[in-house]
């Protein structure tokens, strides 16, 4: 095979990133947090704002909970606390993606770097894509596709802070729609084995049921471990010995 | 209205506020997953329950936004949101590579049957 320049092969594979990113996953995240910046013109909170939570928190669950919150008028601290447990899943995320994207010699500032862009839609096509990417490339691949999600995501969020009260409730509510759509069309596309699909069933099934039994923002975190748990019991073993199969 | 905290209310409330209570949360759990990761093998047992979780997680965000949605959404009756779902779910399995027409379907069932049920 031949070795281009690295300086050269490192804008490529972060241009390959970009337009992987462009073919459908960034339109959606773009589109999915107008309605982040609609919430935040609602609190009457600044446009930097809005587009900042999107570069800094970079999770539209969060930002939603957020300034749905605050126009709720909830205390500081339950806010904190109920953001928290919306982000807890980025710690099993992150743990997961991070060996496909770790080299020897990696400083713990890039690896720090790297998680901040862990979110739903680059943690769900990254965990489908990046293996089929040679592993020295992965991190430039990765932030290419990360980089241009955040900048569509914040362009999004800067039109959603003026336009959505401007659309008919229809249209403003598919808005709204597109994010657990697009999170439910990922699930199922990086499906591997009857464990994920467990996963998925139970995570929908009990979720609902859980938030109606257990309060004060833990019902998802224990709908997540209860439904996962259950999920990895019924995965297939990896290693089975070859007389069993 | 959550009203600022007095002793830090200021022009720049609105930046702190956004930093103590959303930033900070969201990020101390991929700081910490940093931390820990180093320990975890890739191919560990640990890892593909960590996943299962995650996964999970993600399906009951799916499920909470559809039952106790925000906004606009929630003017849509809950059938009609269960049916988008659906549609997105249906074409995923009979296709898994059709992302695109999946999404598409299922806003396009949402946006049309709210079109139709809603008052003006």
């Amino acid at each position: 095979m031949m070795n281009p320049p690295p300086d050269r092969d490192w804008k490529r594979v972060a241009l390959a990133g970009m337009r992987d990113a462009l073919s459908l996953p960034a339109w959606v995240v773009g589109f999915g947090l107008i309605g982040v910046g609609s919430l935040a013109s609602d609190v009457g909170y600044p446009v930097e704002v809005a587009v900042l939570s999107t570069m800094l928190v970079w999770a539209g669950p969060s930002q939603v909970i957020f300034f749905a919150s605050i126009a709720a008028g909830a205390a500081w601290s339950a806010i904190a606390i109920a953001v928290g447990f919306a982000s807890l899943r980025f710690l099993p995320m992150t743990v997961a993606i991070l060996p496909l994207l770790r080299r020897p010699g990696q400083g713990i500032w890039v690896q720090l770097l790297l998680a901040h862009y862990v979110a739903v839609t680059s943690w769900t096509e990254g965990l489908r894509r990046l293996p089929d990417v040679p592993p020295q490339q992965r991190v430039a691949y990765f932030l290419g596709f990360a980089n241009t999600c955040m900048a569509t995501s914040s362009i999004g969020t800067f039109l959603g802070y003026y336009l959505i009260g401007a659309l008919p409730i229809p249209f403003a509510a598919g808005l709204m729609c597109l994010t657990p759509i697009f999170f439910l069309a990922s699930l199922s596309a990086g499906l591997r084995h009857r464990g994920d699909a467990a996963a998925i069933v139970l995570g929908l099934a009990l979720a609902p049921i859980c938030d109606r039994f257990i309060g004060g923002g833990f019902d998802l975190i224990v709908a997540g471990l209860i439904a996962g748990s259950v999920a990895f019991a019924l995965r297939p073993r990896k290693r089975a010995r070859p007389e069993q199969s | 209205m959550t009203q600022p905290i007095p002793w830090l209310d200021g022009p720049l409330w609105p930046y702190l506020a956004l930093l103590l209570f959303a930033v900070l949360p969201t990020e101390i759990w991929r700081w910490l997953a940093v931390i820990f990761s180093r320990r975890i093998d890739a191919d560990s047992p640990a890892l593909d329950w960590v996943r299962a979780v995650a996964t999970a997680l993600l399906a009951g965000i799916v499920a909470k936004l559809i039952v106790t949605p925000p906004g606009a959404l929630a003017a849509v009756p809950l059938p009609l949101r269960i049916a988008a779902l659906a549609v997105t779910l249906g074409i995923m399995l009979f296709d898994r590579r059709r992302v695109m027409l999946a999404v598409l379907a299922g806003e396009a069932t949402l946006i049309g049957g709210a079109w139709w049920l809603l008052p003006g």
